[in-house]
């Protein structure tokens, strides 16, 4: 790995932030490719995601390193091409109807991206035949469906139900997450698996894609 | 004193009282409601409906419709006090939260910068706000915010308790609930990721938020001692599924030298002060004792808290409270899972006292009748000397 990606890993994966967009931007001036710049990034990530899961880091930082991100990709973005994005496979995700909460579904989004996800996020409120709608229109795999409202978890089985209904399911997995999210809640709606936090959610849906 | 009063004392004091008590969140209009067999205040319906609503959002454009919410707030702290009773529960958190302000039917801000969404249940009770982000984004913003109804709240809770504690104070050991606490009033009303970067980078600004927070807190803990309700709860969600949110170092650093003054206050005025945070906070509990709490809440079983392993490590310095699940147990259980869950939860934290038995939380959806058998079984369990504990307990 060159010097500049070295740097670039090493800025996001310490939460040095201050200079990242422009140390990117003078890596890209002095020629380095902005896919691999994405990839440093993206390994960065990987280690923000192990280093939280060993406990050393905790939301608030996997949130800053998801902002982090996000700037960064802002700058990679017009000289990435569409290639360079998305190799993983397409997600769904969304805060289900009834549910407007958004940091964890969030993060997902952002920890999806840097693992090289193509991330469809349809937001918060999100009615099922929304999410069947995006599924179809996006050949989609997976769908991530945030819940933290424990009155609005009967919406996990309204999204199961209407991708049955449309004949999807048997080609499309379902995870949830949210604080009202057990195994209980996953058995009784038909999901496949329940995400505790975005760390493991990458991990399920990587395992789901390979 | 009354045995009420004399038994969460001495759950709270960490001796054996005559029983484990039983205490409830009375925080939802739909639980207090269907206590009192009551019918739901029309607001809510009138929220929901087409032509009702159009005529609420030029109600509450007008000057003065704050005053009929917390109005409406103020009768909550009531009904819930009434409901507490009813229930003959020991104990009950009563909130007094006259700080909602209407923005149309469907959205409302509250004094701190909370915007919120409005959120009425199935059966037309209005129900607790839906946060959906917070209004103040800078230091700029935090100088710009009319603080004068932060400011007047104090006087509101002190006058609120003293008419509550005087009509059920004689039956019931009140927790008096005041405000979001100063995590949550550091972080909701800038929104989570604006607060992560705050957090590392602008901490002289998060700490004039949280200095100006915590005095105002130490306010609302004399306004209910002055009242005389004899217990606090400072609800402050720290953590969520699998943790703390922030690294507990730097919640100690931003936040530990004001938590200690706000126990401290509360330790002066002979008031108990209870930490309330949802989620994972097995991490924490050593904190809550070195920042002074007497107890702690709700020890969350979905969250994955263990209670027999959080009462070996701090039930000789901190009283549990808490621990029965709201996602399943006290919503569509049968009535041998509630006693099992209620048997189980007294048989982990029941010994020696220093455990008050609660809901993990309130919502809508919770069956009063789980909750009359979470009543009842904790009548049949929690009599002192223990019988049907396990041996790990």
């Amino acid at each position: 790995m060159g010097e500049y990606m070295e740097r670039v890993k090493s800025a996001l994966a310490n939460l040095e932030d201050d200079d990242l967009a422009s140390l990117l931007r003078e890596a890209l001036e002095a020629g380095e490719e902005a896919a691999d710049l994405l990839a440093a990034m993206s390994e960065a990530m990987v280690e923000v995601g192990e280093r939280f899961e060993a406990g050393e880091y905790y939301l608030a930082d996997l949130v800053l390193a998801g902002e982090v991100m996000k700037d960064g990709v802002a700058v990679l973005e017009p000289h990435l091409s569409a290639g360079d994005k998305g190799a993983k496979g397409t997600v769904v995700i969304c805060t289900v109807k009834g549910d407007i909460h958004d940091i964890g579904k969030n993060l997902v989004g952002t920890m999806l991206s840097s693992a090289g996800f193509q991330v469809v996020d349809l937001g918060v409120d999100v009615p099922a035949d929304k999410v069947v709608e995006a599924v179809k229109a996006n050949s989609a795999r997976a769908v991530g469906l945030s819940v933290l409202l424990t009155t609005m978890v009967g919406s996990v089985g309204e999204v199961v139900d209407s991708l049955k209904e449309a004949g999807l399911r048997d080609g499309v997995k379902v995870a949830v997450g949210g604080a009202c999210v057990t195994d209980e809640v996953v058995e009784r709606y038909g999901a496949d698996a329940m995400g505790r936090d975005a760390v493991e959610a990458v991990r399920i849906f990587s395992g789901w894609m390979e | 004193m009354s045995d009420k009063h004399r038994r969460v004392l001495d759950a709270l004091e960490l001796r054996e009282p005559d029983r484990v008590p039983v205490m409830d969140l009375m925080n939802e209009f739909s639980t207090c409601n269907a206590i009192l067999e009551k019918k739901p205040n029309p607001l809510g319906k009138m929220l929901r409906d087409p032509r009702a609503s159009k005529l609420m959002d030029r109600l509450f454009a007008l000057p003065g419709s704050a005053q009929l919410t917390d109005r409406e707030m103020e009768r909550f702290t009531h009904l819930g006090a009434a409901a507490a009773v009813r229930m003959d529960y020991d104990a009950a958190w009563l909130s007094c939260f006259p700080v909602l302000r209407f923005r149309d039917s469907r959205t409302m801000t509250d004094i701190f910068g909370r915007l919120c969404d409005v959120s009425v249940d199935a059966a037309g009770n209005l129900a607790n706000p839906i946060y959906r982000e917070g209004l103040i984004k800078s230091p700029a913003d935090w100088n710009a915010w009319p603080k004068r109804d932060i400011l007047r709240l104090p006087e509101k809770v002190n006058r609120v308790f003293r008419e509550v504690q005087q009509a059920y104070g004689d039956r019931l050991f009140i927790f008096a609930f005041a405000n979001y606490g100063l995590f949550e009033n550091a972080w909701q009303p800038m929104g989570f990721e604006r607060f992560a970067v705050a957090a590392r980078k602008e901490k002289d600004f998060l700490r004039r938020v949280i200095r100006f927070y915590a005095d105002l807190h130490c306010m609302l803990v004399e306004a209910a001692a002055d009242a005389g309700v004899p217990g606090f709860i400072h609800t402050d969600d720290l953590a969520y599924k699998s943790g703390p949110m922030l690294s507990p170092r730097l919640i100690d650093e931003l936040f530990g030298e004001h938590y200690r003054r706000l126990t401290e206050t509360a330790r002066a005025l002979g008031v108990k002060i209870v930490m309330h945070s949802c989620g994972n906070t097995t991490s924490l509990l050593e904190h809550f004792v070195s920042w002074g709490f007497d107890a702690v809440h709700p020890l969350e079983p979905t969250a994955g808290v263990d209670l027999a392993a959080a009462k070996r490590e701090v039930g000789d310095r901190l009283c549990l409270i808490g621990n029965l699940d709201i996602t399943h147990v006290l919503v569509d259980a049968t009535r041998e899972e509630v006693f099992e869950a209620v048997r189980q939860a007294i048989s982990d934290a029941g010994k020696g006292g220093g455990f008050i038995l609660a809901p993990d939380h309130s919502h809508p959806d919770i069956s009063v009748q789980r909750l009359r058998w979470m009543v009842e079984a904790a009548r049949e369990y929690g009599a002192y000397p223990l019988k049907n504990q396990d041996m790990r307990g």
